[in-house]
């Protein structure tokens, strides 16, 4: 079932276009990662699917209704989603003070709350700290204890924004093993923020891509700020952070000159290669770095100046068998490379 | 000194004793003070929750014009509110001039601008993630503001007492719209201020000690909140 389905949603604060979505739809029951680099409208974007924000332009739905934006309306979606903050912050109260804020507000009485709050707690490991102050908790805890807070609303959607973004590696595992636990036990649907392509990769069943406010059809990875310009034939060409210059295939616009842009390189559309032709024009050398199975493919991190992913298949992979510290050769498709802002 | 000092030792011992004329006049203060901070504060608190949290065309200028009122003469205060409450005024058939509650109007007059300024100085303080955090647990607006009056609640409690430190402690209005009528509206600002036109500095001295000690007990009584709230 489509959650949520958005059609040509903008926001602007002042004259600043933050979010410009052409369309978007979220599957009710699953966990969405949303990637993308700062500023790229991550959080406007849970804003205004926490019904927090409403958008400048376009029209948006919530389990097939369209969003009305009266107060009402908006109070009565604002009580199936809950949204948890990258920094959750707590009430002036103790653990349970804050967890039976939202119970409260819905008129629950004090019996079946303190069943909640029980319940919450033990999901989240913290029972223990049910009588402490909150502001006392470390920050795993305090990110834990909002995940109780908002688990006890029993929410259709929860929306964190980088929930481990500012929590050490153990309360990382616990968090993402939460998460999971949350989704496949009361089916609640889920979406966080993350910058780590991998953590959406483990735990994410669809995983949406921000770039400038538009959702992008790559992966956040392998996308650099570059400088273009004409080269050779009515090719452009392109240098990566102004250090490694790449061939593109792109066809020169009328009237194009040198500018600066953001460039995507699909990891699938890179070849590999250990034979290091140092002569040749079309391609680059660097570093193997990294190797690690995810599917059916082996993802290679090659640094070649700057850090680019290679996604290779088993069989690409069997035949080349590149080592970690070796120096491999890598070339580019016809169609690997796309520029993200359009030449003007 | 001598004569500081045993004017200081007979002070403590009018206080001890509990003279009825010391009480009747602390009684009389307490009580106009009390009155005149708590209508401010059922006035002020709401109005600089509003100008913090409204977004209108001229809030810089509210908010400038509530700092410059706070440097308000009491005697103005008192000139102004005499204008409309003597027999000539426009209040005049009410006979509010030199009762207490005329004064209770000055002094509301007096610290209307001083909670309204600290309240929204308390409440843009209040971090900006309460108010979203409260929304998005699904309280709504009524319940989003006390929520964010709890946070800031401390900053709030401090213009309450700041406020009522200020109206206890002036003389101006007091003396203007009060008149100084024994038993009636003599306050011990007022009463101070005739004792040392007399000369007579002992029940002077008396009263500027209970005047300290109510405002060390409301400040003890503030941190002994602040403390059991864990802040």
């Amino acid at each position: 079932m489509i959650l949520y389905c958005l059609e040509r949603v903008t926001r602007r604060y002042n004259d600043r276009l933050v979010l410009d979505i052409d369309r978007l739809e979220i599957e009710s029951g699953r966990i969405h990662a949303l990637l993308g680099p700062n500023g790229a409208g991550k959080t406007t974007l849970l804003n205004i699917l926490g019904f927090l924000e409403t958008p400048t332009t376009g029209r948006m739905s919530f389990c097939g209704k369209p969003v009305e934006t009266s107060r009402a309306a908006l109070l009565h979606l604002r009580r199936q989603v809950v949204l948890v903050d990258q920094h959750p912050i707590m009430f002036t109260t103790t653990v349970c003070g804050n967890i039976e804020f939202g119970l409260k507000i819905r008129g629950m009485e004090r019996k079946a709350r303190m069943r909640v709050v029980d319940e919450a707690l033990e999901t989240v490991g913290l029972r223990q700290f049910k009588h402490a102050r909150a502001h006392e908790l470390s920050g795993g805890e305090t990110q834990r204890l909002a995940l109780a807070r908002a688990l006890a609303l029993a929410p259709s959607v929860l929306l964190c924004d980088e929930p481990t973004a500012s929590v050490d590696a153990e309360n990382q595992a616990v968090i993402a093993a939460l998460l999971q636990a949350i989704n496949a036990s009361k089916g609640t649907t889920i979406l966080f923020t993350t910058h780590d392509r991998l953590q959406a990769a483990a735990l994410a069943q669809e995983t949406l891509v921000l770039e400038k406010g538009r959702l992008t059809a790559t992966t956040y990875e392998n996308s650099y700020a570059c400088t273009v310009f004409p080269g050779q034939n009515g090719r452009l060409r392109c240098t990566l952070h102004d250090q490694v210059e790449i061939p593109c295939e792109l066809t020169l616009p009328a009237g194009f000159s040198e500018r600066n842009s953001r460039v995507y390189i699909a990891p699938e559309k890179i070849t590999l290669s250990r034979s290091v032709d140092r002569q040749s024009n079309h391609g680059v050398t660097g570093t193997v770095l990294l190797l690690m199975a995810e599917g059916e493919h082996i993802r290679v991190v090659v640094n070649i100046g700057v850090l680019m992913v290679v996604l290779l298949d088993r069989a690409s992979y069997r035949h080349e068998r590149p080592a970690i510290g070796e120096t491999v050769s890598l070339q580019f498709a016809a169609d690997a490379v796309t520029l993200l802002d359009r030449p003007s | 000194m001598s004569f500081f000092l045993e004017s200081f030792v007979a002070a403590c011992r009018l206080a001890w004793s509990l003279d009825p004329e010391l009480l009747t006049i602390v009684r009389v203060s307490l009580s106009v003070s009390c009155l005149a901070t708590a209508f401010a504060a059922l006035v002020s608190i709401p109005a600089g929750f509003a100008i913090a949290h409204g977004r209108f065309p001229g809030k810089r200028i509210v908010i400038t014009l509530l700092n410059t009122l706070l440097a308000l003469p009491t005697v103005v205060i008192g000139l102004f509110v005499y204008v409309f409450i003597s027999r000539r005024g426009i209040f005049g058939p009410l006979d509010l001039l030199y009762t207490q509650q005329a004064m209770i109007i000055g002094q509301f007059i007096l610290v209307v601008p001083l909670i309204t300024a600290l309240t929204i100085a308390a409440i843009s303080r209040v971090d900006e993630r309460y108010r979203k955090t409260a929304r998005t647990l699904g309280a709504n607006a009524w319940q989003t503001a006390l929520v964010v009056l709890r946070e800031g609640r401390f900053g709030i409690a401090a213009a309450v007492i700041s406020a009522f430190g200020r109206v206890i402690s002036e003389i101006g209005i007091s003396m203007m719209l009060g008149g100084n009528i024994k038993g009636f509206t003599r306050t011990m600002t007022t009463a101070m201020a005739l004792e040392y036109d007399k000369g007579s500095f002992i029940l002077a001295v008396a009263l500027g000690l209970v005047l300290m000690a109510l405002s060390l007990g409301i400040n003890v009584l503030f941190n002994l909140i602040q403390g059991r709230s864990g802040r």
